[in-house]
Formats: C-alpha cells, sequence, structure tokens
C-alpha cells in the first residue's frame, strides 16, 4: 500500500541503485552506489533522502563482510577528504531521475571525481607517454 | 544512516514473528524542497519478503506475473509483504533487525510503485 502517498513513488533498489550518474555536460560521474537517509528535525521518524553515495566506499557498504571493509578503508584514504566517509553527492544537485540520474553540475564539482583525480595526477600522467595520448 | 543499511534487515513484528528480509525500500517524493530537485524524496516504506531471488526478478510485487516458469523456478508464492514506515519501532542496525508494531498477518503485498 501507498498509504499517504501524494507524490511520485519509486522503490529505491529498482529505481535507483546502480544507476548511472550524468553530469551538467552529459558526461559520466559514477554510479548510485547506495543512498544517504537522513531524520527530520521536526520528526526524526521521518527519513529524507538527502544525498548519493558513490565510489567504491559506498559499493563497500553493500559487499559488507571483510572485503567490504577493506575496500571502504582503501577508499577513504585514496580521496582528499580528513572524513571517512563515501564520496556524496547532495540530492539538491539531482535533476531528474530516468533511466539515468541527471545532475545540474559538472563532475569536476563532484567528490566522486577525486579518486579519478587522484588516479590520473599521480598515476597516469607519470607512464612513459602519458604526454603523447590524444585530447 | 544509509539505505544499504535498511536492506537485508530482518523485520519481526511486535510478538517477534518473523516477517521477512527488507528487499527494497520505497520512496514518496512529497517532502520538503531541496535544492533544484523540487520536493525531496521520503522513506515510506519497507518492501519485505522470504525470497530474495523473486524480489530480485520484481516478483515480489503485486503487478509482476509470469513467465509461470520463472516465477516456479525461483520457489515463490506471493509472500511478499509492505510495511508502512509509519508501523517501525525499532531499527537495531547492530544486529540488522527492525521490529513493527502490529501482526504480520496484517501486512498485505506491496502496490506497484506508481
Amino acid at each position: 500500500m501507498n498509504r499517504g502517498a501524494a507524490g511520485r513513488v519509486l522503490d529505491a533498489g529498482l529505481k535507483l541503485l546502480d544507476r548511472q550518474l550524468i553530469d551538467s555536460q552529459g558526461m559520466l560521474a559514477g554510479k548510485v552506489d547506495d543512498l544517504e537517509l537522513t531524520p527530520s528535525q521536526d520528526d526524526p521518524q521521518r527519513l529524507y533522502v538527502t544525498a548519493i553515495l558513490a565510489g567504491p566506499g559506498a559499493l563497500a557498504g553493500r559487499l559488507g563482510g571483510r572485503l567490504g571493509h577493506l575496500l571502504e578503508r582503501t577508499a577513504n584514504r585514496l580521496r582528499d577528504s580528513p572524513q571517512d566517509r563515501p564520496a556524496r553527492v547532495p540530492f539538491g544537485v539531482v535533476k531528474q531521475l530516468n533511466s539515468a540520474v541527471d545532475l545540474w553540475v559538472a563532475k569536476e564539482e563532484l567528490e566522486t571525481d577525486r579518486l579519478e583525480q587522484w588516479a590520473r595526477q599521480t598515476i597516469i600522467a607519470k607512464l612513459p607517454g602519458a604526454g603523447d595520448a590524444p585530447q | 544512516m544509509r539505505l544499504s543499511e535498511l536492506l537485508g534487515c530482518v523485520v519481526v513484528d511486535e510478538r517477534g514473528r518473523l516477517v521477512g528480509r527488507v528487499h527494497d525500500v520505497r520512496l514518496v517524493q512529497d517532502g520538503p524542497p531541496i535544492g533544484q530537485f523540487g520536493a525531496s524524496l521520503r522513506l515510506l516504506g519497507l518492501l519485505v519478503g522470504r525470497h530474495a531471488i523473486g524480489a530480485r526478478f520484481g516478483y515480489d510485487r503485486g503487478a509482476m506475473q509470469g513467465p509461470w516458469l520463472l516465477r516456479w523456478a525461483v520457489g515463490l508464492g506471493r509472500n511478499g509483504r509492505y510495511v508502512d514506515w509509519g508501523l517501525v519501532r525499532v531499527v537495531d542496525l547492530e544486529h540488522r533487525r527492525i521490529q513493527i508494531a502490529g501482526s504480520v498477518e496484517d501486512l498485505g503485498p506491496p502496490e506497484p510503485a506508481r
């Protein structure tokens, strides 16, 4: 039953999890690996989706066990953030939910891009011939 | 709290009888505005059942009927249940257990999301 539902109703696992994030330029910006649920200040029983969690740190929570724990620790070490938490995309930058999740912002503005930037600068750029790659 | 913390939790009724495991979470877009998205998504209820594989194929939702061979292969009767979030009394994430008010017999199957 959908009692008390005045707006659009959707099942998170079916319609949101594992969907592709598309940034404002049409570039791939990660996937929806988890959702952050935050209690309302007025009524703690009411939970709202406040952010998309993406990247290996978020996926680790769904894997669970030792593998998940190891993946989360590794992802947190690589991310450029003092906080031990997965990359977070505030739900306020979501434009619309389709077969993919369209965003209002460019991927460079997202935390999800930091691991890719780190890999590009720290590993890829130092490989012999990396500067010769066509743009 | 994360969505992944709710998925897989065991749900029991007020007498401790098993309802099933959380396979999905139903949301409704009727909350306060959030950024440029508009009304935020509120947690409306839990889709609970005993057959995880069947739920993955959508057989725990009311509109899903066939093909009968696949339905038989994943071992399903219609045992999916919908738990309104307002019924939830205790969320014990450490033991991955959710206790609800009322009886398991009062819970109906989930309607298709619209």
